[in-house]
């Protein structure tokens, strides 16, 4: 299977007449986007911003992030199950506008983390801090459930998403990407002598505000499975979870799977990428069971001699992590685990909810736990005043100058782990 | 089987469906009671923590257990006393007004974040 | 020059072995060959102006007295700095190296650091100063100062140490935050990549350490069970006959209970340092729970309790004389027919 990036770098976001992409510049007309949102009923208003890298703008509560992207050739179209039909993708060519992301903010529920600054401390740990983001604000209509308050806000920013990556459907990409991978036969083929790797995706799925869409499917409601590679940068995998901003997995980082892209440069060199495994993350203990159970049975399968295991979120997936961890280690398949750590604000606490011996090979985003200063910004996109509801902040920590004295946990994909970010601890 | 919780809104909605051991008091008053049950030998059924919503930040829980007592699964008890332990790492950081000064508005929605969670594990089961 | 305080015990201070082991703090007169190699190594740049020592029983059971006679005579000579040890395998000493270590960084805020074999109980304290492993005897002190002098030489300067497997301390636990060169996904790429071709690899976060016995088959019939009481929690016969040590405990005792019923505070007491002795002196049923397994034994839900129960100080006691201990009168458990051992802790 062969699926080819083509990046179009944009230098620059605006509103405009006319929604375009021109000379690297983003432009969009705002009744275009207003009037996409507005198709759903169940919401009654949305406000527009844009916020771009070094200026002093906060961005808070982040719910989704997305960048946009549109399939030029090949099966299928982005975001399947969501804008466009249930239909394989992972093929052909996708444009990316790369440099600028889709995000959604909204007050779902009273206590949610999930800030973005665009210049100071926070900045530093905040991939999102280096993107031109294009920001929704949107509100529901009066007594809209908070389920359905979710999925709107979800939805929309797929719709929005899909509508601006169309505008690069024709634009002459600066960069071409190519990504190939082999299926089982071929690889074993061409590669006899490299060490068989495979990748288990672990997508958090507990239920509202915890969830991950596989093809439109709650992954709460499948067994773990199999996914090509490549569907994953077409938007095969999009994310309902707006709880544990540090550490849940945006859409945009699904899109970007940095495991994925790793381990697709090192396949026919120093390893043969075999596949990826999705497994979700349940409450019910018997479903934590059975998913590693099977993520071990897959492994096995399909004779991986090493599996890189990727978590997300926080306290119970600890266990299936550690669950997987053991039962693909005992089928004699070497894994590497990647993590965040809870070790309390001085460090000295135990950073994980469970723990086996087999877990000797593990990658960390960093201890969630850590206080951060987060000076006054200028502006304020989005409600500061949850700051002191959320996970991470306590009340006092916004202080009255508007600065904020939070954990490191209210920072957007600060500790991802999926490995996106530079941040480690020892 | 039994849901263990101290979430009005769980009971509410469970009520007569399944049964219900309501505990008045707080998130680890609900492990407190767990660990008591799988002592006696309840199997437990889903994870203490789940969800990403810290345990320092919603005062409540819902755990499901067996109703059979059988005997005591020693997974279960390490995996609650586990539990405990990040409960009390969250319950020394900050958030010391949790549940107390917490307005109306905010413990509805925390109530709800956990119906959820707890609908997720046992509506299919 | 910068001014560091050594701690060391009497053995290293030349004034006796166990015999001096009461000894209180005191500032030495002239400066031992142990604090001189210290100096020695920093060439210049800093030295030891004063070495302490104490005895390692008195340290041992006025813990807090002595630290604060320590502390006060760091004071008085304006040390920048601590160094305490090596210890190497001796487990008081390593105790003592520890925990004053800890104890000065905490209360006197200035940097410390010690150093013993990785075995020595006293590496308790590996989260709260910083211990540099050694070799289990003093055969190895010019290595050990070597490995000690130039981590004490960039602490005393106020320099951060990278991470424990570049500077070769004791990984301390305390995790903290750090940007590497590489994002995560590389860096899990690669580890695998070494994993799978047998390479050396450091994991970003080792589990914690685990000492997990896997559970023997349960006892078939445990009323037809003859059961032993074994402790760490030091009950022994009342004036302890053997004179097991209240810490580092270098023996354990094997006691004879036929016909004996109940521990009274007339008949048994403890003999571990590590704990308020008041509960345990009257009634040693407490720890050792002879009275219970007696009713158990006529109610027949035991075959019988067997007629020696074994006992040891688990306070600062060296894993590997734990070890040994257990590895001995187990044999003599087997030989005697036992079929199961509680054993009680602190």
């Amino acid at each position: 299977m062969k699926l080819e990036l083509g990046l179009i770098h944009v230098t620059d976001l605006q509103f405009g007449d006319v929604s375009k992409v021109e000379d690297h510049v983003v432009y969009i007309n705002q009744e275009d986007i207003k009037n996409l949102i507005l198709e759903d009923e169940t919401i009654e208003s949305v406000e527009l911003h844009i916020a771009k890298p070094g200026e002093s703008v906060r961005i808070t509560p982040v719910k989704d992030v997305v960048e946009p992207r549109v399939k030029v050739s090949g099966n299928g179209g982005v975001f399947p199950g969501w804008t466009h039909k249930v239909d394989r993708v992972g093929e052909g060519r996708t444009h990316v506008l790369k440099g600028m992301a889709c995000m959604t903010i909204g007050k779902i529920v009273g206590f949610q983390e999930g800030i973005i600054d665009m210049t100071g401390e926070g900045a530093k740990y905040t991939p999102f801090s280096q993107t031109l983001n294009f920001i929704m604000d949107i509100k529901p209509i009066e007594g809209l459930k908070q389920h359905d308050y979710e999925k709107a806000v979800r939805t929309a920013n797929l719709k929005v998403s899909t509508f601006i990556g169309e505008l690069a459907r024709n634009v002459e990409p600066d960069e071409i990407e190519v990504y190939e991978h082999d299926n089982v036969l071929e690889g074993m083929k061409k590669y006899p002598d490299l060490p068989r790797v495979g990748y288990v995706l672990m997508l958090q799925s507990q239920g509202l505000l915890h969830d991950t869409y596989v093809y439109g499917v709650d992954a709460k409601q499948s067994l773990t499975t199999i996914i090509g590679p490549t569907e994953l940068f077409d938007g095969a995998i999009v994310s309902g979870n707006c709880v544990s901003a540090c550490d849940k997995n945006p859409t945009y980082i699904h899109e970007n799977n940095p495991v994925i892209t790793e381990l697709l440069k090192e396949h026919g060199k120093t390893l043969n990428f075999v596949g990826v495994i999705i497994t979700n993350e349940n409450v019910y203990l018997a479903d934590k069971m059975r998913s590693s159970d099977w993520s071990a049975k897959l492994c096995e399968f399909l004779g991986l001699d090493g599996a890189v295991i990727s978590q997300e979120g926080f306290g119970n997936p600890d266990t299936d992590l550690i669950m997987n961890c053991r039962k693909i280690e005992a089928v004699g398949v070497k894994t590497v685990l990647i993590t965040d750590e809870y070790a309390g604000q001085d460090g000295a606490s135990q950073s994980l909810a469970d723990a086996t011996p087999e877990a000797d090979a593990v990658v960390t985003g960093g201890n969630a736990n850590v206080v951060i200063h987060l000076p006054k910004l200028d502006k304020v996109i989005g409600y500061t005043e949850y700051v002191d509801k959320i996970a991470g902040g306590w009340s006092g920590s916004l202080q009255p100058d508007g600065s904020i004295i939070a954990e490191l946990q209210v920072i957007t994909s600060a500790t991802n782990e999926q490995g996106f970010n530079k941040l480690s601890a020892r | 089987m039994i849901i263990v919780t101290n979430n009005p809104d769980v009971k509410e909605k469970y009520e007569g469906i399944r049964q219900i051991e309501f505990v008045e008091g707080g998130y680890k008053d609900v492990l407190i009671r767990v660990r008591d049950l799988i002592f006696e030998g309840h199997e437990l059924l889903t994870h203490p923590l789940m969800g990403s919503v810290k345990p320092n930040e919603t005062p409540y829980r819902s755990i499901a257990v067996s109703r059979h007592a059988g005997k005591m699964d020693n997974d279960n008890a390490i995996m609650i006393a586990e539990c405990m332990q990040t409960f009390e790492k969250f319950a020394a950081m900050g958030r010391r007004d949790r549940g107390r000064n917490t307005p109306e508005w905010l413990l509805e929605d925390f109530r709800y974040i956990d119906l959820t969670l707890i609908s997720s594990a046992v509506d299919y089961h | 020059m910068i001014k560091i305080v050594h701690y060391i015990n009497q053995f290293y201070a030349g004034i006796g072995g166990e015999e001096m082991a009461h000894v209180g703090p005191c500032k030495m007169d002239v400066i031992p060959p142990v604090s001189k190699a210290f100096t020695a190594a920093w060439k210049g740049e800093a030295e030891v102006v004063a070495t302490i020592y104490c005895g390692d029983s008195y340290f041992a059971e006025q813990t807090d007295k002595a630290l604060a006679e320590i502390c006060e005579l760091i004071k008085s000579v304006g040390g920048e700095m601590l160094i305490c040890g090596p210890a190497f395998n001796a487990g008081r000493y390593g105790f003592a190296c520890g925990n004053v270590a800890a104890a000065v960084k905490a209360q006197m805020g200035i940097p410390t650091l010690t150093g013993m074999y990785e075995e020595n109980p006293g590496t308790d304290y590996k989260n709260k100063t910083i211990i540099v492993p050694t070799a289990n005897s003093a055969a190895g002190m010019r290595k050990a100062v070597a490995a000690m002098a130039p981590l004490a030489l960039k602490l005393a300067k106020g320099e951060e140490l990278g991470p424990y497997y570049e500077e070769g301390y004791m990984y301390t636990g305390i995790r903290k935050n750090m940007f590497e060169e590489e994002i995560g996904a590389k860096r899990a790429v690669k580890m695998m990549l070494k994993k799978l071709a047998g390479e050396p690899f450091i994991t970003e976060f080792p589990m914690p350490s685990f000492d997990r016995v896997a559970p023997n088959p349960a006892v078939k019939d445990i009323s037809k069970a003859t059961v032993a009481l074994c402790t760490s929690g030091g009950i022994v016969p009342k004036g302890n006959p053997d004179h097991i040590e209240s810490s580092s405990a270098s023996h354990y005792g094997k006691y004879d209970i036929e016909g004996v019923m109940d521990l009274t505070e007339e008949t048994y007491e403890t003999a571990h340092g590590g704990y308020d002795p008041v509960y345990a002196n009257q009634d040693a049923d407490r720890v050792l729970p002879v009275d219970i397994m007696r009713d158990l034994e006529k109610e027949g839900k035991i075959g019988k309790l067997h007629r020696y129960f074994y006992t040891t100080v688990g306070n600062g006691t060296a894993v590997a004389s734990a070890k040994k201990f257990a590895a001995e009168y187990s044999k003599e458990l087997v030989a005697d027919g036992v079929d199961a051992v509680i054993m009680t802790s602190t």
